[in-house]
């Protein structure tokens, strides 16, 4: 028998929701109605939202009562509320990218993970804030307002997803895509203490999605639970006609491997590194979590973090730097003084790196994966380290444009992430506590290539025998 | 602190080369940085032997993946 559904329906997660409208309990236009009542009452001081399609949700949500009352067959995700980062572009509908430059982009097609959506049903209700062009690790925001918190306003989002983070969060919808080059989906993730994930480098589409940096993008949800991930991930991953990189490797159903089962599992810790230096909450919150899985019969080593992750992280920058100032080469030649101050400087170092820097990086990208697989996923199935190091940064500590003393604080944020992006292989983020000043804490699992499964699997077990995900901030 | 001399010139061959004017302060201090960029770029290219082969990370990635 399922359990009556809730009466505050902002409660329920992607999955509740969707299934909940598959099973007759509850119409897509209650579950629409409720997510824009809570926006209307909330976002005002979370500033999530850069756009509101009210109409158009309303009408797309009669459009799945209607089939549903005719019998006709259901997407996966029908019913359930969404929103996107604003820079998955729907034809004919303005994608600013976080940016004035963007300002009044009408967008000329839609995103192929925007149609996959679209056909699973989804409720897509609008666009939401993110870092200008995808470009920095809090969500701060100089044209559209930072993104807050909820669980406290004085506190950065993470970014560069920071509405998608944000309003998963508050219960504005039930989940969102964001997008990840350094960390983008886990660290508001993280911050925010929602689930996100990014696949396999390739893993899923980028047709019709700004780019950041060709080689490090990679396009996933920001949700409540791991099992919404694994339903929302199952419907955006696979080979895309319109992005000749998309991977041809087959898409496993995610959702039917969450057993709960991870006896066996090899869980490897790398002490060094990862963990260099965390703040204590943050260290004793992923050390109980290692105990949750170990209880959980996963097997759980310690070893120390290979040398290479030195070259990892320097050619990590020279991608992501060189690619970043190409794309932006011509408003960097027109109208730099639109951009924010430390984007526009971040940009312009990137023109000083020479070519020979880009082509090792590049080059060396294959051979380090390699290694780093053998010395440390040879006898591992997942990798674990806390996802961001520190506790959660305010905004003020983290405002780079107001005080350039912040930098350090600034790119720590990001320090645990951005290898899993030159590596390419698949990592989630689930929240695994909280600190002394209530703000959440993200334990980062990553798996081999293409294991998103196996990752999506662990982050459920754990999900299974904790709580930390079902907590709600109080707005 | 003194500017390193590696930013004036690198300011002039990003306007040649790119056609990009120095946008601001923090820009300027940016090339400083370029510094540890440069430093760590020179220490992890001593450890790596350049390959002879063509390598790609996509076949790395199909090669590494999970086994079934």
């Amino acid at each position: 028998m399922n359990a009556p559904v809730s009466s505050d329906l902002t409660q329920l997660s992607m999955t509740e929701s969707a299934d909940a409208f598959a099973r007759g309990d509850v119409t897509a236009e209650a579950l629409v109605k409720a997510s824009l009542a809570r926006i209307d009452a909330h976002d005002g001081k979370v500033n999530s939202v850069i756009r509101l399609d009210r109409d158009a949700a309303l009408e797309a949500a009669a459009a799945q009562d209607k089939a549903r009352a005719a019998g006709k067959p259901l997407g996966k995700l029908a019913g359930a509320p969404m929103m996107h980062k604003d820079m998955y572009y729907r034809a004919g509908k303005v994608s600013t990218c976080g940016s004035k430059i963007r300002r009044d982009f009408v967008a000329p097609t839609t995103a192929t993970v925007l149609e996959r959506l679209d056909a699973a049903g989804a409720i897509d209700m609008g666009t939401l804030n993110m870092a200008e062009f995808a470009q920095n690790p809090t969500g701060h925001n100089a044209h559209h307002g930072d993104c807050h918190n909820p669980w406290n306003l004085a506190y950065c989002t993470g970014g560069s997803s920071s509405g998608s983070g944000a309003g998963v969060a508050a219960r504005f919808f039930t989940a969102a895509l964001g997008s990840d080059t350094g960390g983008s989906i886990r660290l508001p993730a993280t911050i925010c203490g929602v689930t996100g994930i990014k696949g396999t480098q390739t893993r899923v589409s980028r047709a019709g999605v700004m780019p950041l940096s060709f080689s490090a993008d990679n396009v996933g949800p920001l949700t409540r639970t791991a099992r919404d991930a694994a339903r929302f991930m199952a419907v955006i991953a696979g080979h895309d006609p319109k992005d000749p990189t998309s991977s041809r490797e087959p898409v496993p159903d995610y959702e039917a491997a969450l057993t709960g089962d991870i006896k066996g599992k090899r869980v490897v810790v790398l002490e060094t590194t990862f963990l260099d230096g965390a703040d204590e909450p943050v260290a004793a919150a992923f050390e109980e979590s290692m105990k949750v899985l170990a209880a959980q019969g996963a097997v759980v080593t310690r070893i120390t973090a290979p040398e290479i992750m030195r070259a990892v992280n320097a050619y990590t920058a020279v991608v992501s730097r060189v690619e970043g100032a190409t794309i932006h080469g011509n408003w960097m030649r027109g109208r730099s003084e639109d951009y924010a101050i430390h984007l526009s400087a971040r940009l312009f170092g990137g023109y000083a790196i020479p070519g020979h820097y880009y082509v090792e990086a590049l080059s060396r990208r294959g051979p380090l994966l390699r290694r780093f697989v053998a010395e440390v996923m040879g006898s591992a199935d997942l990798v674990a380290t806390p996802t961001l190091k520190t506790r959660v940064p305010t905004l003020a500590e983290t405002d780079i444009d107001a005080d350039a003393a912040n930098w350090e604080r600034f790119m720590a944020v990001s320090y645990n992430t951005r290898p899993f992006n030159y590596l390419g292989l698949p990592t989630v983020s689930i929240p695994c506590g909280f600190d002394d000043r209530g703000l959440p804490i993200g334990l980062q699992l990553a798996g081999r290539p293409y294991a998103e499964g196996t990752v999506l699997q662990a982050a459920d077990a754990y999900q299974r025998v904790t709580d930390w995900h079902l907590r709600s901030p109080a707005l | 602190m003194m500017e390193p001399d590696l930013v004036v010139p690198t300011m002039e061959a990003i306007r040649r080369w790119a056609g990009v004017s120095v946008p601001n302060a923090a820009a300027r201090q940016g090339l400083a940085d370029m510094k540890g960029m440069i430093a760590e770029i020179e220490a992890v290219r001593a450890a790596m032997v350049f390959e002879d082969e063509p390598s790609s990370f996509e076949a790395a990635l199909a090669a590494l993946k999970e086994a079934p």
